[in-house]
């Protein structure tokens, strides 16, 4: 055999190919990656494709009717004749469920991540993450049929005595950590160094005095809340909360997983508890991941569409007061949803093309999101590079 | 601050953490619960003999010979009723004119409900509607339209600052006096014998089609299309994804060009999914017009492209995790690039790639956004295989709104509704679980 | 096992548990003022992984304000002994130990021991540097913050002290609100043992500090260790032996989890009483 390749051999064994060869082998390359290329690229087609054609059926809204009444008025009667296409309102009741979720998701979700990543033993995470995932993958129609059939009737029945609940159960708990806390502080203030065990008790008993009688009075007023329609911006609210929880858990828990174990035993070392090695060190040193999740989970609460359909009560008006949870509200995607069936029918008219202008809108919120998102990341990398 | 303060906190901090996580398995458990345990109930329940007639004449299903005998059972509780409506009905005949219309509208509910209860009454017009030409099949709704039928129900609306109060007046006091006053306890005692309840599991809610509008009858159609549909999209999403993936991770430099791609695909992923809806009806049916109205076809392309992004970065973490050494191993032996990725690579990744494909498929199969537009109808037969490509189909996701939501019946179909949502959800956790276990033994494999 | 920190001078007699525990103190030009007493006790003390026992049954003090090099092949158990002085294996959930580890005469794993203030008593250099990515003043001020210093006049002084001591004040003093992660690796280190003295710690404790450095940045960290020797008590965890002799009075050798030998660390080098010492420190394996 060595022999036979030092002769000059078969000429498929050497190394060396012809021109022709080498040249069929580069076409064959080519047109292999420029296969691949014309297939990876094609998510980025889709994408314009998307922008072009979701903007192409919206822009005739904005010439026909302008821009000062889909985003002033709050008059929305698309059947009239001639139709009324004012979406303040259902742009807000968009705004209104997407800060509300955000402000039951983030909190429990970041508290969840920080349990998940530096609380719970490895084992019980094993457990943890896929039930996380399987709350993920729960169809939003499964939800908007809970808020719709079961949380709904619940809210409209037995709302004071919920809502009072809630608040005992979650405020309470927080409202006198704080009374610890700031007993202590007041103490250290007023004792100065010296710090006396008398001078605190009485500062935190006072306080806790104090506390209990706003819980209590709190409690009371939410008690006496009489719910009038269980399809309301909080049932909305609480649901797509719990539906963008996922999002933020996983996405934070692996930020804060990423941080690495030497910057955690670098501030246990100094003499830190766990929580302030958390706050002080690990959340900072997250932050970026942890606000990109935030979006992201803000971003899924935005783009939701059946639970709001289902269970926010579709009605076209701003609550009074604005931030009045307990009343109906419409947002754009529920609108979209709910209107195309019968502007599809009108193909062309104003009827149809408003809804594609809330397309839109909604695409360019998500855009935005996710570009700051990506941007927030791609710094913080830098920083952590030590730029 | 002192130090047993500090500890106080840092307690505090691990019980609202672990407090988080408590309230996320709570409201786990408080969405689950009532939707598998109402979803049971569409499967197993109890029937009445009215549940067996319209199996027995519909779909063929179960014993004639007993059904006969129960029947024959049953008959003569329910012949005492009907004499006892055609009694009072020539009652009234006697009755002077203003007392004669009160009385008749009020008989005319209490005929209501009975038929309601047992079936058409005999003498009057076969009902054209299927749903009026059975009884009551569900012993729970009997029991419900038993309590309608013994109780008028009133609203107190006296405080005017406040919502009206429900309250009940025995339906019997309307009648005190007639002869249809022993009407109500000889129902109310003998209405099991006149239903005949037994324990029934029907199996056949998953695989026969719906009566009626979903009236009775099973989810076959909705199940069938949610199928196509989500196996629709995985066809053309799935190869697209896995050769994406293969470009981003294998042939791609790092360059402005790849990272617009890199940013398309998570915009991509970040996009509503009603856009995707939008998008579908102005491109795959108004644009390039894949078929003429909604059809599975459009539906299915709209689906695709909203999974393809969960595609491309499962697949990509998939081909990542494989071992350098591999690739390093085959191209060492003299193997070319693209016969290494097929032949080392890609059979090392398939685990973790078929794990996001399933994933996908459990997220395409419950999505309804992209798919009211264009693919979804309410009421419609199955389709069949050669139709996917014109027809429109039912579909769990998008039938489960529009039964809860927009059926004249909702509240009475509550049970169809829980079982929809159960075999959905089904469908979704069971790929889901799947994926977790496949990936559960791919981790196994790779720590040896 | 028990081991005996052998030398010629014995001017002390503190010792806790009889003959085999007498201490020893280097010749008289080495020694420190007020040095020498047993600043950490073990007593039968065992560290365990679930059922592993990573480090057998450890009988030794470690005198106060001098340099205890502890030195041995890798998997040794030398960094879980270290890290087990401050309760840093606290961290890892099967880790639990057995025996006592007394420190200034309580016990390190008693019942009633903060294991935080304990921490900031007991300071940790690790093997990467880690500090934080804030500022170099704030990596400094950290662990004093934690102690409720709040006053800016005394946070400046604390972070000029601790950066003086750790010879790192003329490189930084005019960038001290830049982020730490722009410094050199050796830098970087040196921050690190700034940031643990700014807490003011009695003992300290090395975890191959200079494992990630390069020559030089070395140099500096073992002059480093040279000035504090006197004022800290410090333990060191090395595999380069060369250091361990240079920087160190005395030197533990741990061999599969026990204590093989430990002595004043240029007996060790120059005269080791077990066959595996010397085996060790000849180079026929590592």
């Amino acid at each position: 055999m060595a022999d036979a390749a030092l002769d000059g051999g078969k000429k498929s064994d050497a190394f060396v190919i012809s021109r022709a060869k080498l040249r069929r082998q580069r076409i064959a390359k080519f047109l292999g990656e420029g296969f691949l290329l014309a297939i990876a690229s094609f998510v980025a087609i889709i994408v314009l494709f998307i922008f072009y054609f979701v903007a192409v059926d919206a822009i005739p809204f904005f010439q026909q009717r302008g821009f000062a009444e889909f985003f002033t008025s709050t008059s929305w009667y698309p059947a009239d004749e001639p139709g009324e296409f004012g979406a303040l309102a259902i742009i807000f009741g968009s705004a209104m469920v997407t800060i509300g979720s955000a402000l039951i998701a983030v909190p429990l979700g970041i508290s969840a991540a920080i349990c998940l990543s530096d609380v719970l033993p490895f084992s019980v995470r094993q457990y943890a993450k896929p039930v996380i995932e399987m709350l993920a993958a729960i169809p939003s129609v499964a939800y908007g049929f809970f808020a719709l059939v079961i949380l709904a009737p619940l809210l409209q029945n037995h709302g004071g005595p919920i809502l009072m609940w809630a608040w005992w159960l979650i405020a309470g708990p927080f409202v006198l950590l704080l009374v610890v806390v700031a007993g202590d502080l007041l103490a250290s203030a007023v004792g100065g160094e010296s710090e006396s065990d008398v001078l605190r008790n009485v500062f935190t008993a006072v306080l806790g005095v104090v506390a209990v009688l706003f819980l209590y009075w709190v409690g009371k007023t939410l008690f006496a809340i009489q719910i009038l329609t269980g399809t309301n911006a909080l049932n909305v609210s609480l649901i797509l909360s719990f539906m963008a929880l996922p999002t933020i858990v996983s996405v934070s828990e692996d930020s804060l997983q990423a941080v690495g174990r030497e910057l955690r035993e670098g501030s246990y070392a100094l003499g830190a508890t766990r929580a302030e090695t958390i706050v002080k060190t690990v959340l900072p040193a997250a932050s970026s991941g942890i606000i990109a999740a935030v979006i992201l989970g803000i971003m899924r609460a935005l783009g939701e569409t059946m639970v709001v359909w289902m269970a926010s009560g579709n009605s076209s008006h701003i609550p009074d007061p604005w931030f009045n949870y307990l009343d109906s509200i419409r947002t754009l995607t529920a609108t979209i949803a709910g209107d195309m069936g019968e502007a599809d029918q009108v193909t062309g008219s104003a009827r149809y093309h408003v809804l594609f202008a809330m397309g839109l809108l909604l695409l360019c919120f998500s855009f935005v999101g996710n570009f700051i998102s990506e941007r927030i990341v791609v710094r913080q990398r830098k920083i952590l590079a030590g730029e | 601050m002192n130090i047993g303060t500090r500890k106080i906190l840092d307690r505090s901090f691990t019980a609202v953490g672990l407090t988080s996580i408590l309230l996320m398995a709570l409201a786990l458990l408080v969405v689950v619960v009532p939707i598998v345990s109402g979803g049971i109930g569409a499967i197993f329940f109890k029937g009445t003999i009215e549940h067996r007639k319209l199996q027995l004449r519909e779909f063929d299903n179960g014993n004639r010979e007993v059904l006969d005998r129960q029947i024959a059972e049953s008959e003569p509780y329910r012949q005492e009723v009907f004499r006892m409506l055609d009694a009072f009905a020539a009652e009234l005949e006697t009755f002077e004119p203003t007392r004669k219309r009160e009385y008749s509208s009020k008989v005319s509910s209490v005929k209501d409900i009975v038929s309601h209860l047992l079936g058409p009454v005999p003498g009057e017009p076969e009902p054209i509607l299927l749903r009026f030409q059975y009884g009551t099949t569900r012993w729970e709704k009997a029991e419900e339209s038993l309590h309608d039928l013994m109780f008028v129900t009133k609203w107190d609306t006296s405080n005017p600052e406040e919502m009206g109060k429900q309250y009940f007046v025995p339906r019997v006091d309307e009648f005190a006096g007639t002869s249809l006053a022993a009407l109500f306890p000889y129902i109310e005692e003998n209405l099991e014998k006149m239903l005949l309840p037994e324990q029934t599991f029907y199996w056949g809610f998953l695989t026969e089609r719906s009566l009626d509008a979903h009236i009775f009858g099973g989810v076959w159609a909705e199940i069938q299309g949610t199928l196509f549909l989500a196996i629709g999209a995985m066809l053309f999403a799935f190869p697209m994804g896995v050769i994406a993936a293969i470009y981003f991770t294998e042939y791609a430099r790092e360059n402005v060009f790849t990272s617009i791609l890199r940013s398309a695909n998570s915009t991509l992923a970040g996009v509503p999914s009603i856009v995707f809806g939008l998008f579908g009806l102005a491109f795959f049916i108004n644009t390039i017009k894949v078929s003429d109205s909604k059809s599975v076809l459009a539906g299915s392309l709209t689906l695709a492209i909203m999974i393809l992004p969960t595609i491309i970065r499962a697949a990509e973490e998939a081909i990542l995790s494989v071992p350098k050494t591999y690739k390093e191993a085959s191209i060492g032996l003299g193997s070319t690039k693209w016969r290494t990725i097929v032949t080392v690579i890609l059979p090392a990744a398939l685990p973790g790639i078929i794990t996001g494909g399933i994933i996908s498929l459990g997220r395409a199969a419950g999505e309804t956004a992209p798919i009211i537009f264009t693919a979804a109808v309410s009421v419609g037969a199955t389709i069949g295989l050669g139709d996917v490509l014109t027809s429109p189909t039912p579909a769990l996701s998008w039938n489960i709104y529009n039964l809860a939501s927009e059926h004249e019946a909702a509240n009475e179909i509550r049970h169809v509704q829980y079982g929809m949502v159960l075999a959905l959800i089904s469908i979704v956790l069971l790929l889901n679980l799947s994926a977790i276990l496949l990936r559960a033994r791919i981790s196994k494999k790779l720590k040896g | 096992m028990q081991m005996t920190a052998e030398a010629k001078s014995s001017n002390q007699s503190a010792s806790k548990s009889g003959a085999s525990r007498e201490i020893f103190l280097p010749p008289e030009r080495d020694r420190v003022k007020d040095g020498g007493k047993p600043h950490l006790s073990a007593k039968n003390f065992s560290i365990f992984y679930g059922d592993f026992e990573a480090v057998k049954k450890i009988e030794a003090d470690i005198l106060s304000k001098y340099v205890t090099a502890i030195i041995g092949p890798s998997g040794c158990g030398k960094s879980t002994f270290l890290r087990a002085i401050n309760r840093m294996n606290d961290l890892i959930p099967s880790c639990y130990t057995s025996g006592s580890l007394m420190f200034d005469g309580e016990d390190v794993y008693g019942k009633y021991t903060d294991e935080v203030q304990l921490r900031r008593k007991i300071g940790m250099v690790f093997q990467k540097p880690n500090p934080f990515p804030k500022s170099i003043f704030d990596n400094i001020a950290y662990g004093p913050r934690l102690q409720g210093v709040k006053e800016k006049k005394v946070l400046d002084e604390i972070v000029e002290k601790s950066l003086r001591k750790a010879a790192l004040w003329d490189e930084v003093k005019d960038r001290l609100d830049k982020n730490a992660l722009g410094l050199s690796g050796g830098q970087q280190q040196r921050l690190c043992v700034a940031r643990t003295l700014a807490v003011e710690p009695e003992i300290l404790l090395l975890d191959e500090p200079t494992s990630a450095l390069d020559p030089k940045s070395t140099a500096k960290i073992e002059d480093l260790i040279e000035e504090l020797r006197g004022s800290y008590t410090i333990a060191i965890v090395t595999h380069n032996m060369q250091q361990a002799s240079r920087v160190s009075d005395y030197t533990m050798f741990f061999y599969e989890g026990d204590l093989v030998e430990y002595a004043p660390t240029k007996q060790l080098f120059t005269n080791p009483r077990d066959q595996v010492t010397e085996d060790y420190i000849t180079g026929r394996f590592s």
